[in-house]
């Protein structure tokens, strides 16, 4: 609440948006109002709580037993000798999941800089095999070890989906890692991942937001990171202040929508069944 | 520098803007652009981009073949199989004109390309996915313990998922359910009291009860509904599934908005390296 | 009876090879001699079924194909059913792709039922529009500007020359959508991007996989019903009265699924087993 700065800026925003309503608001679909004021009041939150853990604030996030076996699972690799295999998802980098899935291997390619461990992460797109090898270039850099970088360590196998699979299962069986990583956006060829990993007796972690693949990354492997924990890993992993603020607005906002939710149905039931109140469906409702 | 931070940062930050702001404006080349041409720009990239990820696979494959790194044989096959695609893509219709122009001949009988698609890629594909048959019957097999309560309530809902829907489970009478329960419960009771006389009295009286109900009501196959594994099937469907299916995918959304909110609004710049 | 625990606890330890090699078995053998289980379709296949009942006839529909040949056993019984159910109600079919895989599963369930079955008349009574590059901005193209996105169909004949054309311009000019999908692009963006904005009705055919994450939309009225996997495209098959190969591998699914509950209950039981000895010592 002190952070005057903040107040400022969301005050100055909301006076020029109601400037602009009250002279007609050009160029605005009125119907999709309710969504627009929304999402500033989502931004707003997660600002507020990004400004506030910048100023010095602290939160407490739970332990998640997923990226605290990640360095576990890069130490592992290093006393057994053998690689650790990463695989950021088969989608490209327009999906958040495969963004998500690059900054994590950032952190990854921190970790196997600092331990020595060689890191093969194979990839199903162009555009994530580039954002991916600066992602790990840069990690190596900021570990004082450019040397240890190589760019074959980040390649290109297919697009195909279950091609990409063949040819991950194939380095999986052949190379056999000590460790492996799937973080990102994942389709059927999940499992199929998953249980050849397990095959090979490596330590698995998954990460991913695809909620059909879900189910299948907990039974096969040791650790899943499931939807929202996932995005939240660049904030656990790096634990900068401004990612973790974010996630506290998360919380924040699905605290929001669980107390909309419940007043939704209190409204709708008293309107259904006596009239009263309003048919809260059609003001949440947006097309 | 500056073309390596700033400006990237600066393309992402007004891109994203205008994206989600986009879907607010009535303004004609806005929404065209948001619509559009921004997909289709980055699907652009991305297409120009598939030759760097061909250029790359080709480099690391060649040289496994060069430097007779173990494996290099499967190399040869790749690298064949790219420049068999490639041939009959670009090169080798194998038909004349007039049953196939060139783009038209991808999906025209009589093809190479056609012929490719038909016994070399469908083949392959289906195995790859048929694994997953094989895979799931094996994952289920080592993760379907009764570890806890939450772990056995998993494996019930399971089993009648995957019972109530196929056809075998509208074959299996409701009543033949309501005897499993009374000698689940039996074996339950029987753990719990350590006595033979009260599991045997249970078991007898539960038994007698299904029986007389059955008897009396002509033993329908699927009444009681309740028991009726596809009726049971679908209500888990339709509500305690679809109840977890939507809280996930709130999270998820919300997980997808806070993440590009901090790439739009510059706090998260790992793209970039940083 | 240690004798039996023993064995108990041998299966709870099995090589998972001896598992794929009696899944193999079991869906094998069905599909040889098949066993002929009854199928009884569910409310969500339905309502697919009423609602394409329901079209006037002549009404335009359009088929969005994005599956590939992995879940070809799945969706393309949907594909040929619902093809079939549209052709015989002699309503206008637009065929789509979000895939380019789906291209070629498009050709050959036209090949199938449009050609061979009925003796449809390209252009007439169906057309082939093709696949577009573009993932959703395909789906946002074809509900802005159709004509704009595809000037010519997969056989590379411009648009304004097919008859069946005439008036289509975008997605409102449609009476129906669906969608045969195993992923994404596909059913997720049709009702977010067209079906839902514009009120256009659509039912989705989906993997088995996918349901879960299709059923909200159901539910919430969004899509009048959805086929699940090859259960749903079996209990299509049974409505329209013409079994296919969905129906034909129900038999081989049940077993199956038979079979994998009989391994989880017997793992569970060696799993007992086992937590009993060792509680003893």
């Amino acid at each position: 609440m002190k952070d005057k700065q903040f107040w400022l800026v969301t005050g100055i925003i909301a006076f020029i948006f109601l400037l602009y309503w009250i002279m007609g608001h050009p160029y605005l679909y009125e119907d999709r109002i309710v969504m627009l004021i929304t999402m500033f009041l989502m931004g707003s939150t997660l600002m507020y709580n990004v400004r506030y853990a910048q100023m010095g604030g602290e939160f407490y996030l739970r332990p998640i037993p997923g990226l605290k076996a990640v360095e576990e699972a890069v130490g592992r690799s290093t006393e057994m000798g053998r690689p650790i295999l990463y695989v950021p998802g088969i989608q490209d980098m327009d999906q958040v999941e495969t963004v998500a899935g690059v900054i994590v291997l950032g952190h990854v390619a921190k970790m196997t800089a600092r331990y020595e461990t060689s890191l093969n992460v194979p990839v199903s797109r162009s555009i994530v095999m580039k954002a991916a090898r600066e992602a790990c270039r840069e990690s190596y850099m900021i570990e004082g070890r450019p040397d240890m970088f190589n760019e074959d360590m980040v390649h290109y196998l297919t697009d195909d989906q279950f091609a990409y699979a063949a040819g991950v299962n194939g380095i999986m069986v052949r190379e056999k890692p000590a460790a492996c990583m799937y973080m990102g956006k994942f389709y059927a060829e999940s499992l199929i991942l998953a249980e050849t990993g397990n095959s090979i007796g490596a330590i698995q972690i998954a990460g991913t937001a695809s909620q059909a693949q879900i189910p299948f990354f907990v039974t096969a492997c040791d650790y899943t990171l499931i939807g929202e924990e996932f995005f939240a890993a660049s904030a656990y992993l790096s634990k900068k202040p401004e990612l973790i603020g974010g996630v506290r607005g998360q919380d924040m906002i699905k605290a929001a929508v669980i107390v909309t939710i419940i007043f939704s149905i209190i409204i709708m039931t008293l309107y259904d069944n006596t009239g009263i109140g309003f048919d809260v469906s059609k003001l949440l409702t947006i097309r | 520098m500056i073309w390596k931070r700033q400006i990237p940062i600066l393309i992402v930050t007004i891109v994203g803007w205008i994206t989600l702001l986009g879907w607010f404006i009535d303004q004609p080349d806005i929404q065209e652009f948001v619509n559009d041409d921004a997909t289709q720009w980055f699907d652009i990239l991305a297409s120009f981009a598939i030759i760097l990820g061909a250029l790359n696979l080709i480099k690391l494959q060649v040289q496994k073949i060069l430097y007779q790194k173990p494996g290099w044989i499967y190399s040869v096959v790749a690298v064949m199989g790219f420049l068999f695609a490639i041939t009959a893509g670009f090169f080798v219709k194998g038909v004349d004109d007039s049953v196939a122009q060139w783009g038209a001949h991808v999906t025209t009988d009589g093809t190479l390309f056609k012929w490719m698609f038909d016994y070399m890629f469908s083949p392959m594909s289906a195995t790859m996915f048929s694994l997953l048959a094989f895979f799931v019957a094996s994952a289920s097999y080592r993760a379907f313990r009764i570890r806890n309560f939450e772990a056995t309530l998993l494996l019930v809902s399971g089993i009648i998922i995957m019972v109530g829907r196929v056809p075998i489970g509208s074959v299996i009478s409701s009543w033949f359910v309501m005897y499993l329960i009374v000698l689940s419960a039996g074996i339950y009771i029987n753990v719990w009291k350590k006595d033979m006389n009260t599991t045997f009295v249970f078991v007898a009286v539960g038994i007698s009860i299904v029986t007389i109900a059955g008897f009396m009501y002509g033993w329908p196959i699927d009444k009681p509904g309740i028991f009726y594994l596809p009726a049971i099937q679908e209500w888990i469907y339709y509500y305690p599934n679809v109840a977890g299916a939507r809280s996930i995918m709130i999270g998820i959304g919300l997980g997808i908005f806070a993440t590009s909110i901090r790439y739009i609004l510059g706090i998260e710049r790992s793209y970039i390296g940083e | 009876m240690s004798k039996i625990q023993d064995t108990f606890l041998k299966i709870g330890s099995i090589d998972r090879r001896w598992i794929f090699l009696i899944i193999a078995a079991v869906v094998i053998v069905p599909l040889i001699f098949p066993v002929g289980l009854p199928i009884r379709p569910t409310d969500t296949t339905k309502n697919v079924y009423d609602s394409i009942e329901k079209l006037p006839a002549g009404s335009k529909v359009l088929l969005s194909v994005e599956y590939s040949p992995s879940t070809r056993p799945e969706n393309h019984p949907m594909t040929i059913s619902i093809l079939r159910h549209l052709f015989k109600n002699n309503h206008k079919v637009f065929i789509t792709c979000l895939w380019p895989d789906g291209q070629f599963m498009a050709q050959d369930a036209i090949n199938q039922v449009a050609k061979q079955e009925f003796n449809k008349t390209y252009g007439v009574d169906y057309v082939f529009l093709g696949f577009r590059p573009g993932n959703e901005a395909v789906v946002k193209g074809i509900v802005s500007n159709l004509r704009k996105l595809y000037t010519v169909d997969v056989y590379q004949k411009k648009i304004d020359e097919i008859p069946l054309m005439n008036g289509i311009n975008n997605f409102k000019d449609f009476d129906f959508l669906f969608s045969s999908s195993a992923g994404f692009p596909g059913t997720i963006e049709w009702v977010q991007y067209a079906s839902d904005p514009t009120g256009i009705p659509m039912a989705s055919g989906v993997t088995s996989i996918q349901v879960n994450e299709v059923m909200p939309y159901v539910q919430a009225g969004q899509m009048v019903g959805v086929l699940a996997g090859m259960p749903g495209a079996a209990e299509y098959e049974a409505l329209i009265n013409q079994k296919g190969s969905a129906t034909s591998g129900m038999d081989a699914q049940s077993v199956a699924h038979l079979v994998i509950v009989l391994f989880i209950i017997l793992g569970n039981v060696s799993f007992f087993i086992e937590r009993n000895r060792s509680k003893k010592y």
